[in-house]
């Protein structure tokens, strides 16, 4: 530890705000999957000019800067891969600083948790789009570093398309503005999802969306996967966009019955989870049309939640369907691919294929409108055959994502975890227009 | 000098001619539909025209997966007769589609009235093919709605007016388009017009476009009232439209306003004439500058655009768009002694009122010397290092954008 580092932290945020002991750093030094090394400092800066002043002593004294909001990201992003650096933290900036009802858009810091913006703007009616998995502890500055997406993005788009305008310090510790309305080149465009590579984001104006009038959740259930997505593909097809169209397979059914007792049908191989958000006067007409779609398919039955408790019981089986796979095994991994939407039966036996393959237990639960995938093997991590089986799988998964015309991350990023799988969906070329973008941002 | 034209017939070729131009300097001006030519600096000392005309094929098309994938060079028009056959779309809503490219439209970062609801071009962009200045041809997203690998450098193209390179292919999202389509124009009486803009915004079916239109009487028909006409075009499910009417009529009636006519057969159709006149000049006798305001103060800016031209003893056309804020406003006058010296004047105290004003149209000759992208944004800097990393020999479109990038 350098001695001189620490001390200049602390003379720039106060020695309370500044970590180097080990067993404190050790909390920082990995996300909700990944494990890295502990870095040579956290900071947790109270506002953009502290956040200056920590990125100019990092500068000075050659240590990388690593942004950290929730650390609940899934690909090593928020991390300190090869040990040093300084974490900035955003624990103490996580405000709302400015609401404009009028406009629906609002200020915030990038610690603000993301359930706690919606949550601070729900008595005026409005709401923040973009709902990761992760939103009761995730944060805003997260969820633009990784431009998160999350069940609702099917009708509102993912992270991107809610950010106006950044407040960002630069690799010279100097603060710098953009605005969607600015003219020349759209900067906010690539600093959302540059994981942090380009700029530490200090603070964000993004959009706000009107409660909606009526929602309504429904839950069809299927004999098989491949009519399950068939129906996906038609009602898209149908020129219907559900906010929400989430698809869980018999694995996931059964681990969520057994822990939330959501009313899961637990015969089917297949349930379809969706929700519509508008107007009561459409309501009635939605379902009949999404009814009869399903029914055409071969769907076994058809679940109307008919009160907010009850579309609440529903929701809990999809958000919970992760932390339930608990009881199945120890561990699980989580890929996360996107194809598009006409191919998801193939990409589902793909993925079956490669799990029975390896002898693992695949659970599938994702937006299957949106064509993301992120199934999730369940393994024990103290068996090392398990684990080499994990990863074998895990690879097979992306290579068949990118033979159906896929992308290697859907909304969960790129991190270190899948740096070195970038080549194979982009050429030399593509990424070397990339990098003449990070040089401009960070040339060092 | 002379200038050449090429009209590649390939994305090699296109390649080909950008290595070329970067080896020997030559100055490269891209062109589309040309639609857009009011916008930006104009050309000095181009050598060579680059068009995209030939590079018009719709490259895929999966309506079950709402993308398509279409070449820069594909007029507006003919890509949404192909969607409209699937019942899709997407909602560019720029003007003169017949002859405006994709390729154009993006790279201008054209903003119609509906993209509160439907999103900027720009978040419907996931994916694209871009020639850059030096020949190279990179690609970047996908063909999959959901993508975070990598920055997002198709976003970045959007909008940058062909400078970082040329966008040979864009990958777009499809969007279902709404059963039911209705437009309303009303004429606004003495003392609505206020009430008008105000009622529109607390609609709980928000319209898909609703735009103020003072003057512009040649270019949107329909009888003009005192304070001019409100333009509202609904889009929503047949089940919805007899509340969203309902609702809306009520709405405007509380604001004071008696009549509206309402037109269900070609709806959208009126929403692209109005359209069409954003751009619309006379000629070398106008300049129209597009500035952006919060959406609850549309109406002052509105206003305060119109009468700072009147001001100058010019006549003013205005737009206004009450959902996203922006007001168009159309400075003209048929006289033209002295009209270069009263557009000079305008353009330095409209950029005084509001310093993010741009040109969007108008073929004045003393154009290059206004301030036509507004004034500089914070980050210029970094813009004009990334042009700098981008071209490193200003090949392409120099000098006609922002901060003389």
């Amino acid at each position: 530890m350098n001695a001189s580092l620490a001390q200049r932290l602390a003379d720039a945020v106060g020695p309370e705000n500044v970590k180097t002991a080990p067993e404190d750093l050790a909390v920082y030094s990995f996300d909700a999957y990944s494990e890295g090394k502990l870095p040579a400092a956290v900071v947790i800066p109270s506002g953009t000019r502290e956040v200056s002043a920590v990125v100019k002593i990092a500068r000075e004294l050659g240590e990388p800067v690593i942004a950290r909001g929730a650390g609940t990201g899934l690909c090593g992003g928020a991390i300190s891969v090869d040990g040093g650096g300084v974490v900035i933290s955003f624990a103490r900036m996580h405000r709302l600083l400015e609401l404009d009802t009028a406009n629906r858009r609002a200020r915030v810091q990038p610690g603000l948790v993301n359930l706690q913006l919606s949550q601070q703007v729900a008595s005026s009616r409005l709401f923040y789009a973009p709902d990761p998995a992760s939103q009761r502890s995730s944060t805003i500055g997260g969820n633009i570093a990784t431009n998160a997406g999350g069940p609702h993005c099917l009708s509102y788009g993912t992270t991107v398309n809610h950010v106006l305008a950044l407040e960002v310090v630069d690799e010279n510790g100097d603060v710098f503005t953009t605005d969607v309305d600015d003219a020349g080149y759209d900067l906010t465009a690539v600093l959302v999802g540059s994981e942090g590579t380009l700029g530490v984001v200090t603070s964000a104006w993004v959009r706000l969306l009107r409660s909606p009038e009526s929602t309504r959740v429904w839950l069809a259930a299927f004999a098989d996967i491949e009519s399950a997505s068939a129906a996906v593909s038609a009602i898209i097809g149908a020129g219907i966009i559900p906010t929400a169209l989430e698809m869980m397979d018999a694995v996931i059914v059964k681990a969520v019955e057994a822990a939330f007792h959501a009313g899961y049908p637990t015969d089917a191989a297949a349930v379809l989870l969706i929700e519509n958000a508008g107007f009561e006067d459409e309501m009635d007409a939605y379902e009949a049309a999404l009814r009869e779609i399903t029914r055409k398919e071969g769907s076994l039955s058809w679940r109307a939640a008919r009160t907010a408790a009850e579309r609440d019981a529903l929701w809990a089986g999809r958000k919970g369907a992760v932390g339930a796979l608990g009881r199945v095994a120890p561990n699980y991994y989580t890929q996360d691919v996107t194809v598009p939407r006409s191919v998801l039966p193939k990409a589902l036996r793909a993925v079956e294929v490669a799990a029975s393959e390896n002898d693992l237990v695949v659970g599938n639960v994702f937006h299957a409108g949106d064509g993301n995938l992120h199934p999730l093997l369940v393994y024990d991590k103290r068996d090392r055959r398990q684990v080499g089986a994990v990863l074998s799988t895990g690879d097979a998964i992306l290579r068949a994502a990118i033979e159906l015309g896929g992308t290697i991350s859907g909304e969960h990023g790129i991190g270190y975890e899948k740096r070195e799988a970038m080549t194979r969906v982009y050429s030399t070329e593509d990424l070397a227009t990339m990098a003449r973008v990070r040089d401009v941002f960070d040339p060092r | 000098m002379t200038t050449s034209r090429e009209t590649p017939a390939s994305v090699g070729e296109l390649c080909a001619i950008l290595r070329r131009c970067d080896g020997d300097g030559t100055k490269v001006t891209v062109v589309g539909g040309n639609t857009l030519r009011g916008m930006g600096f104009p050309p000095t000392g181009e050598e060579l025209v680059l068009e995209t005309s030939a590079l018009k094929r719709i490259v895929s098309y999966s309506s079950a997966d709402l993308t398509v994938a279409v070449q820069g060079g594909c007029t507006l028009k003919s890509l949404a007769s192909r969607l409209k056959r699937d019942g899709q779309f997407v909602p560019f809503d720029a003007p003169k589609p017949g002859e405006a490219t994709v390729g154009g439209t993006l790279a201008a970062g054209w903003l119609g009235p509906r993209r509160h609801r439907y999103g900027r071009p720009r978040d419907l962009i996931v994916g694209s093919s871009i020639v850059l200045a030096d020949g190279t041809l990179a690609h970047a997203g996908g063909m999959v709605v959901k993508n975070v690998a990598g920055y997002d450098m198709s976003r970045l193209y959007v909008g940058s007016f062909g400078t970082l390179g040329v966008l040979v292919q864009a990958n777009l999202k499809t969007i279902p388009l709404a059963q039911a389509a209705r437009a309303f124009l009303a004429p606004l009486p003495e003392g609505t017009r206020s009430r008008a803009f105000a009622q529109v915004r607390t609609l709980a079916v928000e319209p898909s476009a609703a735009l103020w239109i003072d003057g512009f009487e040649k270019e949107v028909p329909g009888e003009p009232g005192a304070e001019g006409r409100l333009f509202i075009l609904l889009e929503s499910s047949e089940a919805l439209l007899e509340r969203a009417t309902r609702d809306l009529r009520s709405a405007i009636g509380r604001a004071g306003v008696p009549e509206t006519r309402i037109i269900d057969a070609r709806a959208r159709d009126m929403l692209d004439g109005i359209i069409d006149a954003y751009i619309s000049t006379l000629a070398d006798r106008s300049v129209t500058y597009r500035v952006a305001s919060p959406p609850d103060r549309s109406e002052a800016c509105a206003l305060g655009a119109r009468d700072l031209v009147r001001r100058f003893a010019l006549d003013a056309d205005t737009i206004a768009d009450i959902m996203n804020g922006d007001v168009v406003v159309r400075a003209s006058r048929l006289e033209t002694r002295d009209l270069s010296l009263k557009l000079q004047v305008l353009d330095d105290a409209l950029h005084q009122a509001q310093p993010r004003a741009r040109i969007i149209a108008g073929d004045h000759p003393s154009r290059g010397a206004f301030n036509v992208w507004g004034n500089d944004p914070p980050a210029i800097g970094r813009m004009r290092a990334l042009k700098a990393r981008f071209d490193p020999n200003a090949v392409l479109n120099p000098n006609r954008f922002i901060g003389g990038i």
